[in-house]
């Protein structure tokens, strides 16, 4: 090998101080196909993996960016008091963690925006908060985002996202979807138009309530949408599931959603839904 | 001060960035993919580190991997070399955020020119000519047929984003235009991801002049002479010399000053090269600027006596241009033969593989750029330049001379390689008596 028989010119150690400094979150990994990725290309790809295609999940004002014309948006029912009626050991803690973690008050961002010019009401929910549990809280900003947007007579979109109810807060969350059910009933009264939107994933007492209860249900591509988790259907019924099962493509083919829409078209599909 | 240099690249330049180093004193890290672990530049260089398979995309190309190993070896600067990432301005804006120094010029700089149709067009308001064409990118071929007709043909449709002509169609008449600008387009979109095109007037029997440019972070910008680019085949250099035959000195100074307000026009730092097209009545005008080191810098290193690697270096650590544009002195005469493996017979299919034998030739005034050794396996994976031969004289015709004996000496074993094409390019009359232009070895080989 020549390579032992080169003299070396250089007396540099193997590493010095104060070099290379690579800031934390430059760069990102994919969970589907591992690929270590640039994070600019990330966001500048809709959050989408470059390399596998895989949709990342999204905060919700990540979401109210691309989806809002800019500057639109005007935030109702921030901060409403926390709710524990079971006064579970370790809830207020958990919740006061998550609250300064997420820099969100609570599993769902609900408002008013413009798409293309057209005024809606538009709610999302977060899979960072508690898995997006639905909790009275959550429930209880659905529901008036609902009578809002009933009483100004606002087209209503919901970006769906949950691990199912909040059992921290045991029967009280499951009433929530009683309570978010009976507004849509009232908003649907009035002729209104209300979008759901399923995005990974969409589970549990969510799913079984207002997210698909839509007049016109979209999804993203492969979001996870189901009421039991797969591993408990599993479980259950003591059989392998098919392929894709509970995937948005899957629940396209058998009736349960109207179409799947890219991350990219989003905007614009909303734009001529709440149009017509 | 930089201490260690990471460099971002492979071959020749790795070997020839790797030396420049090692006479500054500065440490070496080298990066190969598993194809070149025994390459010379991986064995030369201090510390090695792998950073993937043999695809480029896999190891070369790999942003994340090379920060890394920057990171993990304690490297405070990378040095790009050319192709590879040297001209990817998010690469150099990534070594900027992790506080590693990119040897030339900012993202910034890389991307304003990087993006031809914006460089034409930034020329343009600097007064710089250029090859008369469009000013903003042309996105259809209906657009595009439109200005074509206006302008006159032939035309060359060319991509934004392209280089190493692809995306590059020539057309001689009407009827072609929509067919030529949409395979080039699909072309460009295939090999760039970007299919923005733009459109110039075909200057038939034209010489490739390009300029070597420095310049310091403090606005100091000089040029060191020209490089006669014109013998290639496929738009891919073959030979190239310095000065160029065909400039007298008025035309020289001329196009010199007219490369240092281009460099001025695009802010730009570190050494770069403006090229020119010349045509037949000495008129000239800018085609684009390589924001990086290039392959054929060793014969302007020749005529000028200036190592143009530690000078990038120096530029890279702050420190001033220590010439002026008067101290420059072009002496002799260069010439460099691109040596690579390759069969011209068989239509220049590449031949990788096993080189059994190396003779390499030497005396005054000879240089052979090569990361050759005997045993040496090819890989077939990347591009086929193996050695760069090199000559200085006192003149042309003694430079020609001298390579004719180089070349006669030359021996590489094992593989198939372009030395004899080489030789008879040498060789021929016409070249001989400087009458060349970018099509002669195409018209050469017709015959």
């Amino acid at each position: 090998m020549l390579k032992d028989m080169f003299k070396k010119t250089s007396s540099q150690s193997k590493k010095m101080l104060n070099s290379a400094q690579i800031p934390d979150g430059l760069f990102q990994k994919c969970v589907k196909c591992n690929e270590i990725l640039y994070a600019e290309d990330v966001v500048s790809n809709y959050y989408i993996c470059p390399n596998c295609g895989s949709y990342f999940r999204i905060s919700p004002r990540e979401r109210l960016s691309m989806v809002l014309d800019k500057g639109s948006f005007i935030e109702w029912n921030e901060e409403l008091p926390i709710s524990d009626p079971l006064n579970f050991p370790g809830y207020k803690q958990k919740l006061k963690h998550v609250k300064t973690v997420t820099n969100l008050d609570e599993a769902v961002i609900t408002g008013e925006g413009i798409i293309n010019g057209t005024n809606v009401a538009i709610g999302v929910m977060s899979s960072d908060f508690l898995m997006g549990s639905m909790g009275e809280v959550v429930g209880e900003k659905i529901t008036r985002l609902i009578e809002g947007a009933t009483e100004k007579k606002l087209p209503l979109i919901i970006f769906c996202c949950s691990g199912g109810a909040r059992m921290q807060e045991g029967i009280v969350s499951l009433m929530q979807m009683a309570k978010t059910s009976q507004a849509l009933k009232k908003h649907d009264g009035e002729g209104l138009l209300y979008v759901a939107v399923l995005t990974d994933p969409t589970t549990g007492g969510v799913m079984a309530s207002f997210a698909m209860l839509g007049d016109v249900i979209l999804a993203e591509p492969g979001a996870l949408i189901g009421f039991a988790g797969p591993r408990v259907i599993e479980q259950t019924i003591g059989q392998k599931l098919p392929e894709g099962f509970q995937r948005a493509e899957f629940l396209l083919e058998h009736g349960f959603i109207d179409k799947i829409v890219k991350r990219s078209k989003l905007k614009q599909t909303l734009s001529i839904l709440i149009k017509s | 001060m930089i201490k260690k240099v990471l460099i971002a690249n492979r071959g020749e330049i790795a070997v020839r960035i790797i030396r420049a180093c090692r006479e500054m004193g500065i440490g070496t890290v080298a990066i190969c993919s598993e194809a070149d672990k025994d390459a010379l530049h991986a064995q030369l260089a201090d510390e090695t580190i792998c950073v993937g398979p043999a695809p480029a995309k896999d190891s070369y190309l790999r942003m994340d991997r090379i920060l890394s190993a920057a990171y993990a070896t304690g490297a405070d600067a990378i040095h790009p070399g050319f192709g590879f990432l040297s001209e990817n301005s998010k690469f150099a804006d990534l070594c900027q955020k992790c506080n590693i120094t990119f040897i030339g010029p900012s993202g910034e700089v890389i991307d304003k020119m990087g993006n031809k149709s914006e460089a034409r067009k930034t020329m343009m308001e600097a007064l710089v000519p250029v090859v008369p064409g469009t000013k903003e990118a042309v996105y259809s071929a209906k657009d595009g047929k439109v200005i074509a007709d206006k302008m006159g043909y032939p035309v060359m449709i060319k991509a934004s984003a392209g280089g190493g002509g692809k995306g590059m169609r020539i057309v001689t008449s009407e009827e072609e235009f929509v067919h030529h600008f949409e395979t080039a387009q699909q072309e460009a979109k295939n090999a760039f991801g970007d299919d923005t095109m733009y459109i110039e007037k075909y200057i038939a029997k034209a010489r490739h002049i390009e300029f070597q440019i420095l310049a310091d972070n403090y606005g100091n910008i000089i040029h060191l002479g020209e490089r006669d680019c014109s013998l290639q085949r496929r738009h891919q250099k073959m030979i190239e010399e310095s000065p160029s035959a065909a400039i007298d000195d008025n035309l020289r100074k001329e196009m010199g000053e007219t490369a240092v307000k281009a460099a001025k026009a695009a802010n730009y730092c570190n050494a770069g090269t403006i090229e020119f097209l010349l045509d037949e009545n000495n008129h000239f005008y800018f085609i684009e600027m390589n924001t990086r080191i290039q392959v054929e810098h060793g014969v302007t290193e020749l005529v000028t006596g200036i190592d143009l690697i530690k000078e990038q270096i120096n530029i890279a650590n702050g420190v001033k241009l220590s010439y002026k544009q008067e101290d420059i002195k072009i002496q002799g005469h260069a010439i460099e033969c691109r040596i690579n493996a390759e069969n011209p017979y068989k239509n220049f299919a590449p031949s990788p593989g096993l080189v059994t034998g190396f003779h390499m030739p030497g005396g005054k005034g000879v240089r052979i750029d090569t990361a050759l050794y005997t045993g040496y396996k090819i890989p077939a994976t990347y591009d086929s330049l193996i050695a760069k031969v090199m000559v200085h004289d006192t003149s042309r015709e003694d430079a020609i001379a001298k390579m004719r004996g180089v070349l006669g000496e030359l021996v590489i074993e094992g593989i198939d390689s372009n030395i004899d094409f080489q030789y008879q390019l040498i060789n021929n009359n016409d070249f001989k008596e400087g009458n060349i232009d970018t099509g002669f070895i195409e018209r050469l080989l017709k015959k």
